[in-house]
């Protein structure tokens, strides 16, 4: 039979440890920006056409600039003597892959949040900064790895012998991953306040092609219009394909090394800010 | 024994008395088979965006082990309730409890003792079913042993072994949504929120949806459930909380409500259904079964206070020669009830419980 009676929320004698479960902790945070990165790395596999797609790109860009613009503007006066354009063009596309693939991170955190998976992080005892974390490592992972693809591809297609070796090529590519890093911060950011996969794609694409062309990463900065070379030299894109092109010339400024880590640290510090206040619970 | 969750209830009754009840919200007024303690407290939560207050000064309370059932409208704001519980949205004001602990100031005690089912299945459909429930508990702490181990128990739990290594996208509507429970369920909580659980479900899949919340009943997780749907909430709830606009306008035991806000009928298949009836409503008002009417489909409803008016009503009506095909008394449902308290407008106070 069932009995009634009244209890008073409010009372502390109302909440008693009888009778509760062991609580699960949590994982540390080491653990779960690992466990984290896992997951957009397995999905990233399980998903064989974004392979694919996303090598499509670089890989068109390579071929057809190497082919169209070759010949053209290493004849021109504002290039450098003595490089081939391949030389000039490989370190650039290796930035702009990782700049692709940055991309992704924008879009992946609005599916999060559509599809109900960060409401979930957001109910664990976890700290919420180890999704976006894990987004940007896992990310520049996969730049990585499309990198040294399609260093691959230049170096067996296109006769690409980097005159830095492969310890400058693997310079080349470090900077481009740190770059791409950078710039998941801010793509998530922007997907943690649009909160539609439209809107940062759009916006995505608005400011990577500005910085794509108006920089030093297709044509020396000396060939562009007067107005643009002002602009290329505020991007921050031309010092780091400036500087991913000294290491596989094997020329390496390393002022403009550290510039681009510099820039790229207080991208990563403003964005990293923006995204966590975007994504707060409480 | 508690109340009557899984009673079934026949016909919905062709009329309805309509009152609204405001009741008061503290103290909060439990029904409990024995002495446990609260799991969720609620005590005068409002939530205002903007210009729009969704919650009006809510309070409610869960016993341990028990179910409570949210019942109310699109925009009540149950999603709203559930959201401050699970410590994914601050109140403008009042005080929340979840497991003893603070959800404003305490939440991540909060989180590591709840699991949430949201109004839309949450996994990444991009992982397998394995992979989803691996990584909940890899970030709760298990082990990647102990997480695979537990993973395997639920899946098994929630049949969806043979689904296991597929991508969750593959999964139909019904297979999401357990998975999801699932993924809720990893670090066993204490306290589970489930938000309209059974949306978007057909009813085959509503009901072995309903058999699994059967299971961690008898476990002893305590539920708080959102539903619209009021034959979930009579069939898993042990106590009904109804949200209107905000603000809660009835509380109790299924039963309770019912027997508060629902009402009874004998419902009459007239032999010739075009028959004029003013004489047999006269006869019956005379008698005292003033709330009567003809319903669309010809029958006709006579409100009754309990199951021995039936005998009574059937005799005034062989008075008038009215024949008949069959006659039935129907216990009021919680339609009545959410009918009762939702539609109609204030015109007494009260609390059933």
């Amino acid at each position: 039979m069932a009995t009634t009676r009244t209890i008073d929320s409010r009372s502390p004698k109302a909440w008693t440890s009888a009778g509760t479960r062991p609580a699960l902790m949590g994982a540390g945070p080491f653990t779960q920006v690992v466990v984290l990165t896992r997951r957009s790395l397995i999905a990233f596999w399980h998903e064989k056409s974004r392979l694919v797609t996303s090598l499509m790109m670089p890989i068109i860009l390579l071929l057809l600039f190497s082919q169209v613009f070759g010949t053209a503007l290493t004849s021109s006066a504002s290039f450098p003597p003595g490089v081939s354009y391949i030389d000039y063009l490989v370190p650039a596309i290796l930035v702009t892959t990782t700049m692709s693939s940055a991309m992704s991170s924008g879009v992946g955190i609005v599916t999060d949040l559509e599809n109900g998976v960060m409401a979930r992080f957001r109910a664990l005892p976890i700290s919420l900064m180890s999704v976006p974390t894990a987004r940007s490592i896992s990310d520049a992972i996969k730049g990585f790895g499309q990198a040294v693809i399609i260093l691959g591809l230049a170096y067996l297609v296109l006769d690409y012998r980097p005159a830095g070796g492969s310890l400058g090529a693997l310079g080349a590519v470090i900077v481009s991953v740190v770059l791409g890093f950078a710039l998941s911060w801010l793509y998530q950011a922007l997907g943690a306040s649009l909160r539609k996969a439209e809107s940062v794609q759009s916006v995505s694409m608005m400011l990577m092609f500005p910085l794509m062309f108006a920089s030093s990463a297709y044509v020396p900065v000396a060939s562009l219009p007067e107005w643009l070379q002002v602009v290329a030299k505020v991007n921050p894109l031309t010092y780091a394909v400036d500087a991913a092109r000294g290491f596989s010339m094997g020329d390496v400024a390393w002022s403009t090394v550290g510039l681009t880590l510099l820039i790229c640290s207080g991208l990563c510090a403003v964005a990293a800010t923006w995204a966590s206040r975007a994504l707060r619970p409480l | 024994m508690v109340g009557s969750r899984r009673d079934r209830c026949g016909q919905p009754p062709a009329h309805r008395v309509l009152i609204r009840v405001p009741v008061p919200n503290v103290p909060v007024s439990v029904t409990t088979a024995s002495d446990s303690e609260l799991v969720v407290s609620v005590v005068g939560v409002s939530q205002r965006f903007g210009e729009v207050l969704a919650l009006d000064s809510v309070s409610l309370a869960l016993p341990r082990g028990q179910v409570l059932a949210l019942l109310g409208h699109n925009g009540a704001g149950k999603t709203t309730l559930v959201n401050i519980l699970a410590t994914l949205l601050p109140a403008t004001s009042g005080e929340a409890r979840v497991a003893g602990y603070d959800v404003r100031t305490q939440s991540l005690d909060v989180r590591r003792r709840i699991g949430l089912t949201g109004q839309f299945a949450a996994v990444d459909g991009s992982l397998s079913g394995h992979e989803n429930l691996t990584l909940i508990g890899r970030l709760l702490g298990l082990s990647p042993r102990r997480a695979g181990a537990r993973a395997e128990e639920l899946l098994a739990q929630f049949d969806l072994v043979d689904a296991a290594g597929r991508a969750a996208a593959t999964y139909s509507g019904g297979m999401r949504r357990r998975l999801d429970i699932a993924a809720s369920l990893v670090g066993d909580p204490e306290v589970l929120f489930l938000d309209e659980p059974t949306t978007g479900l057909d009813p085959v899949a509503k009901h072995a949806m309903w058999e699994h919340v059967d299971a961690l009943i008898s476990s002893g997780t305590s539920i708080l459930l959102t539903t619209q749907d009021l034959d979930e909430a009579d069939r898993l709830a042990d106590q009904v909380v109804v949200l209107s606009h905000g603000s809660v306008v009835g509380r109790g035991t299924a039963s309770a409500l019912k027997a508060k806000y629902g009402e009874q009928s004998v419902i009459v298949t007239l032999a010739d259904p075009d028959r004029p009836l003013d004489a047999a409503f006269a006869r019956l008002s005379d008698g005292g079964f003033t709330n009567a009417h003809r319903r669309s489909d010809g029958a006709l409803v006579v409100a009754v206070a309990s199951s021995a008016d039936l005998l009574p009503v059937a005799a005034i009506l062989q008075g008038v020669r009215v024949a008949a095909l069959t006659v039935e008394l129907v216990q009021p449902t919680l339609d009545d009830v959410y009918f009762a308290l939702t539609v109609a407008p204030t015109t007494s106070t009260t609390e059933a419980a």
